[in-house]
């Protein structure tokens, strides 16, 4: 006798069903890492507390929340559409670093009225990412250079010219020789909700650009041409799709909403250009597991952006609180993601323990139901 | 001397006088400390944090949290949690990063005290503070200057920035007070204020290149490490680094963030900083308060290793006339932490490596001077972003 | 020997201990995407790696434990991600990144009080008749002649052996191969374990011997560039080793050459090379058919597709 897991797969799952079971696996994530706070010291329940009080508990800690989920939103809802189209950019980290320095240019050295400051410096950032993007199309349609390489490495080239900006030519003439631009001008900076630090602009831009990109991608040609090339390129060719200028289109797209996120962190958050990793934080990275977590739905992006903006909330709250190493947060997150992936397979599969008896043969029991 | 002694008994008679008067239930202080790192990164965070802990241990009625690696962006966030979730009463920024935010809170939070390290701008609820190593670094450079045989010393820094600037010239300055033939070589990391891998292979070319002393400016004793491969002296960097290479690292440079912290919350506590009164108060500290110290190990400013070969080698100083370099240092550590600083290591005649004449005969350079140097001493080759060119 | 030859034997000797963790992550993630897992989470196995060897050198005073140990310790670390990828055929990219998370959480959280701690006895140096008294090669360890040794091992056992075919056929076409009876399962488990040792060997290098501590953070990305070199090298171990070598020697040399040439555009090299290089080479490889395989990051199940 022996045991054996045996996996069968589901009809597709329903709406409600999708949000029990990851509602119950954020929950099971939770109780686990209740083990993490009993080996820290800290009683769980005190924990979970703080938690929920510190991403959810007031309008603050909501508005906290927002504010991080800004950015992966409209990065995730762009990273999307790219992989819809099976491009897999992940270089959104360096297009969101250009976006902030392009700017930071409009914002600093452009000689531009001060009204126009504003709206320049999204337009001009959205085009400064989507050219960094683009750059990575062009390598793969003409060089057939893999866009993960180029996008990844460009990542760095980005940060050293961050840098390279601020310790030469842009050093603020403010900041007593630290590696800071200059402040930007009030009318460079990003108006906030109330006394809240979310920016009123960002933040309802997120919700367009998740709109945009899901009627981009289930009602228009394009959307359908897109994910025909996500098939892979030779359906495309028999479709009689131009794959490559998908693939730019695509990474033209997604480069230029990560370049917005980075404009809306200089002007709304940060109003200087300072070090790259200050800028970024990841946030170009964890939209690449905010995509893929709403299975590269443009809206389901807005729920998994306020899912990991709360994350990040909650965890601040937590390190206020208990003064734990930052790095717990890395093991939650680690958690919280393994449970949400194993459950979205519960969905589709039933996974039973059998047992067959010696000898008999493996197939019989692994037979597959659909 | 006199007013420093003076400030510092009031602050104790005020302090132990409100022990006495039994009012530390009630006057309890609670102290947020906010780190850009994390607080086992064996650099500044971790500096800062050993004192939040002398501090805390050392002050009954003073209670404090920290929170570590926090984005320079996000620092107002975590402000606002501090004062609202924990209640705290001082909150205490340690990055420049951290400025434009800090100042920011205070004047959202008129009645708590903000404490920012290494920054400029004030607010009547809002102190600056900084320790600094520059003359520590001179001393470094005497000692460099005397034990290289190649009479190259090589230099790992970070960024190009003043601080570094001023620390990279000030190592100049010393190492070519004995021996005139010293040069500097640098390299730059210009990458993070942590990386290992950076720092090895600078100080690896630096060795290749003939370097036999190494310095450094990085959070990590990466450059001690190497050198001590290669058998050769260092200089330990914000923490005590002795015992990464116990037979070579010579000498350092070690902080006392709490000499900082003790005197801040001291007054705080006796009511002589308010949160009305602050716009003024703005810490410079250095050998003479006991922020800062020479040393590859606390109380081992030189050592022993080293002092054989120190004190057998003789030069002829400008000042001093002849003495052995051990003593030059000791006497030099001595005029430094003079109450009234007897001696700066950045006293004109100095030119810088263009020729240009930087401080005059006699002057000795300000505190302004001081953080907003960009030029590089004469003996210093590599690259210098940032240099002016007059 | 004149000036230039020690220059040149310098620069050489150091990029071959730069490049040590970059080549053995690489090769470990070449194994396990021939197979056709894409584990994304090679720089958290490699902080675990380095933290488990640091820890245990440091109590049991043996480095080469430490490196078993690092070995082992990553290696099942990776079958979480083997089990997620094969077993229960989740999103890889998912999680592979949540591996990495775990990873770089884990080790160091309890790392916390390894930081700054020092190590008895380090890998001791390895000495080569001739070669050792070389500049820039007084230092060296086993591993850096070991991993070059193993980049070669592994590029003919994947192209010239019957495990290669396997493992590379699995990667290719999972359902013919289950057809022929060879185990699906089983040869992805392998791989994945393998990727994720060699992962945490690079971690131990790092920290027992190219610079002797442990701190977090001290991985330092290299994980990520070897997802990238992994690619560049078109799942060849041999070009593997050649991006490794060339990412290290641009490295390198970005501080030789910093008196002369601006320290940003050094910085910025090592990143733009692999991209120059292939714009060379990409075409040639595209027309020889030269490309992932078709199978990477696709779960397999039997009777499906």
């Amino acid at each position: 006798m022996r045991l054996r897991l045996q996996v069968t797969r589901r009809l597709e799952p329903s709406a409600s069903m999708v949000f029990f079971v990851s509602a119950l696996s954020l929950l099971l994530a939770f109780l686990v890492s209740g083990l993490l706070f009993v080996f820290l010291g800290i009683s769980p329940l005190e924990a979970y507390r703080v938690f929920w009080q510190g991403a959810f508990g007031s309008l603050y800690a909501l508005s906290e929340t927002v504010k991080r989920m800004i950015p992966l939103a409209i990065i995730g809802a762009g990273l999307a559409v790219s992989f819809q189209a099976s491009v897999w950019n992940i270089g959104a980290e360096g297009q969101m670093l250009i976006g902030a320095i392009v700017g930071t240019w409009v914002a600093l050295f452009s000689p531009l009225p001060p009204s126009l400051l504003l709206p320049v410096m999204f337009v001009l950032g959205f085009l400064g990412g989507a050219l960094w993007g683009t750059f990575a199309a062009w390598c793969r349609n003409r060089l057939a250079i893999n866009e993960i390489i180029t996008t990844l490495m460009l990542n760095y080239v980005a940060a050293n010219l961050v840098l390279y900006l601020i310790l030469g030519p842009w050093k603020g003439k403010t900041v007593r020789g630290f590696a800071y631009t200059d402040p930007f001008p009030q009318e460079a900076w990003l108006t906030t909700i109330g006394t809240t630090r979310v920016p009123l602009a960002t933040f309802l831009f997120a919700f367009l650009t998740a709109l945009f990109c899901y009627f981009l991608l289930a009602k228009t040609t394009f959307g359908f041409e897109l994910r025909v090339v996500g098939r892979g390129e030779k359906a495309a060719h028999l479709a009689g799709i131009p794959a490559k200028r998908v693939v730019a289109l695509v990474l033209f797209l997604s480069g230029g909403l990560a370049g917005i996120a980075g404009v809306g962190e200089v002007s709304g958050i940060h109003h200087m250009l300072r070090h790259p990793a200050h800028i970024s934080l990841g946030y170009g990275f964890t939209a690449i597991i905010v995509a893929w977590i709403a299975r590269a739905n443009p809206l389901g992006v807005l729920a998994s952006a306020f899912l990991f903006g709360a994350l990040m909330s909650g965890q601040d709250a937590l390190k206020v609180a208990f003064g734990i190493p930052f790095q717990v947060m890395y093991i939650l997150n680690g958690l919280v993601l393994f449970f949400l992936i194993a459950s979205e397979q519960l969905l589709y599969y039933r996974v039973t323990l059998r047992v067959a008896p010696w000898g008999e043969k493996e197939d019989e029991y692994d037979r597959v139901l659909d | 001397m006199k007013r420093f002694t003076v400030g510092v008994l009031l602050v104790f008679l005020l302090c132990f006088g409100f022990v006495a008067l039994g009012n530390t239930q009630e006057a309890k202080i609670k102290a947020g400390f906010i780190y850009v790192g994390p607080i086992g990164d064996f650099g500044w965070s971790y500096a800062h944090d050993q004192a939040r802990r002398i501090v805390d241990d050392t002050y009954p009625w003073l209670e404090t949290v920290y929170v570590e690696a926090v984005p320079e962006g996000e620092v107002e966030g975590v402000i606002d949690r501090l004062i609202n979730q924990e209640g705290v009463d001082v909150v205490v920024t340690t990055s420049f990063g951290f400025m434009d935010g800090t100042l920011s809170a205070a004047q959202r939070y008129p009645d708590k005290i903000f404490f920012h390290c290494s920054g400029f701008k004030r607010a009547p609820n809002m102190a600056t503070y900084m320790a600094d190593f520059h003359q520590v670094y001179y001393l470094n450079g005497v000692i460099a200057g005397a034990l290289t045989k190649s009479n190259k010393l090589g230099y790992v820094g970070a960024f190009p920035i003043p601080e570094l600037k001023r620390h990279i010239n000030a190592f100049a300055l010393g190492a070519r007070r004995v021996n005139p033939n010293a040069e500097v070589l640098v390299r730059w990391l210009q990458t993070s204020w942590y990386d290992p891998a950076g720092a090895k292979e600078a100080a690896e070319s630096l060795i290749a290149e003939g370097a036999d002393v190494l310095a450094f400016t990085e959070d990590s004793p990466t450059v001690v490490q190497v050198a001590a491969e290669h058998g050769l002296p260092s200089f330990g960097h914000y923490s005590p680094m002795y015992k990464f290479a116990p037979d070579f690292v010579a000498s350092g440079q070690l902080v006392h963030w709490e000499a900082i912290y003790l005197d801040f919350f001291a007054k705080v506590y006796a009511g002589l900083y308010t949160p009305k009164n602050l716009e003024n108060v703005d810490y410079w500290w250095l050998l003479r308060e006991g922020a800062v110290e020479l040393g590859a190990d606390f109380g081992m400013p030189i050592n022993p290793v080293f002092e054989e070969q120190l004190r057998s080698t003789i030069v002829n100083d400008p000042v001093y006339g002849e003495t052995s370099v051990y003593d030059l240092v000791f006497t030099l550590l001595k005029a430094m932490a003079d109450p009234e600083y007897a001696f700066s290591p950045f006293t004109g005649p100095i030119r810088d490596r263009k020729g240009n004449l930087r401080v005059s005969e006699g002057v000795r350079l300000t505190m302004d001077e001081l953080i907003t140097m960009e030029w590089a001493a004469e003996g210093i080759t590599g690259a210098w972003p940032g240099e002016p060119e007059k | 020997m004149s000036t230039i030859g020690f220059w040149i034997s310098g620069v050489v000797g150091r990029t071959l201990a730069y490049s040590v963790p970059l080549l053995l992550s690489t090769l470990g993630e070449i194994y396990a995407e021939r197979s056709g897992i894409l584990n994304l989470g090679v720089e958290g196995l490699m902080s675990l790696g380095a933290f488990s060897a640091f820890a245990v050198a440091f109590f049991s005073g043996n480095p080469w434990l430490g490196v078993v140990v690092s070995g082992i310790v990553a290696g099942c670390a990776s079958l979480v991600h083997a089990f997620c990828s094969v077993t229960l055929r989740t999103n890889q990219v998912v999680s592979g990144l949540a591996l990495g998370m775990l990873g770089m959480g884990i080790s160091g959280v309890l790392g916390r009080d390894f930081e700054g701690k020092v190590l008895a006895t380090t890998l001791p140096v390895f000495r080569l008749p001739f070669l050792s008294a070389l500049p820039g090669f007084e230092k060296h360890n086993v591993f850096v002649y070991a991993s070059l040794g193993l980049a070669v091992v592994l590029w003919f056992v994947l192209f010239h052996t019957r495990w290669g075919i396997v493992i590379r056929s699995v990667g290719e076409n999972p359902a013919a191969c289950d057809a022929m009876g060879i185990n699906v399962t089983l040869v992805r488990y392998a791989c994945v374990f393998f990727g994720g040792v060699l992962a945490g060997l690079s971690g131990a290098y790092l920290s027992l011997g190219y610079r002797p501590s442990w701190s977090y953070g001290m991985t330092a990305g290299i994980g990520w560039l070897a997802i990238a070199l992994t690619i560049f090298a078109f799942w060849n171990p041999l070009w593997g080793m050649v991006g490794a070598y060339l990412f290290g020697i641009l490295y390198h040399l970005s501080f030789r050459f910093q008196a002369q040439v601006s320290p940003e555009l050094l910085n910025t090299l090592p990143y733009l090379f692999p991209l120059v290089a292939l714009s060379f080479v990409s075409r040639l490889a595209a027309r020889r058919k030269v490309g992932p395989p078709a199978s990477l990051g696709v779960p397999y199940q039997r009777g499906s597709s």
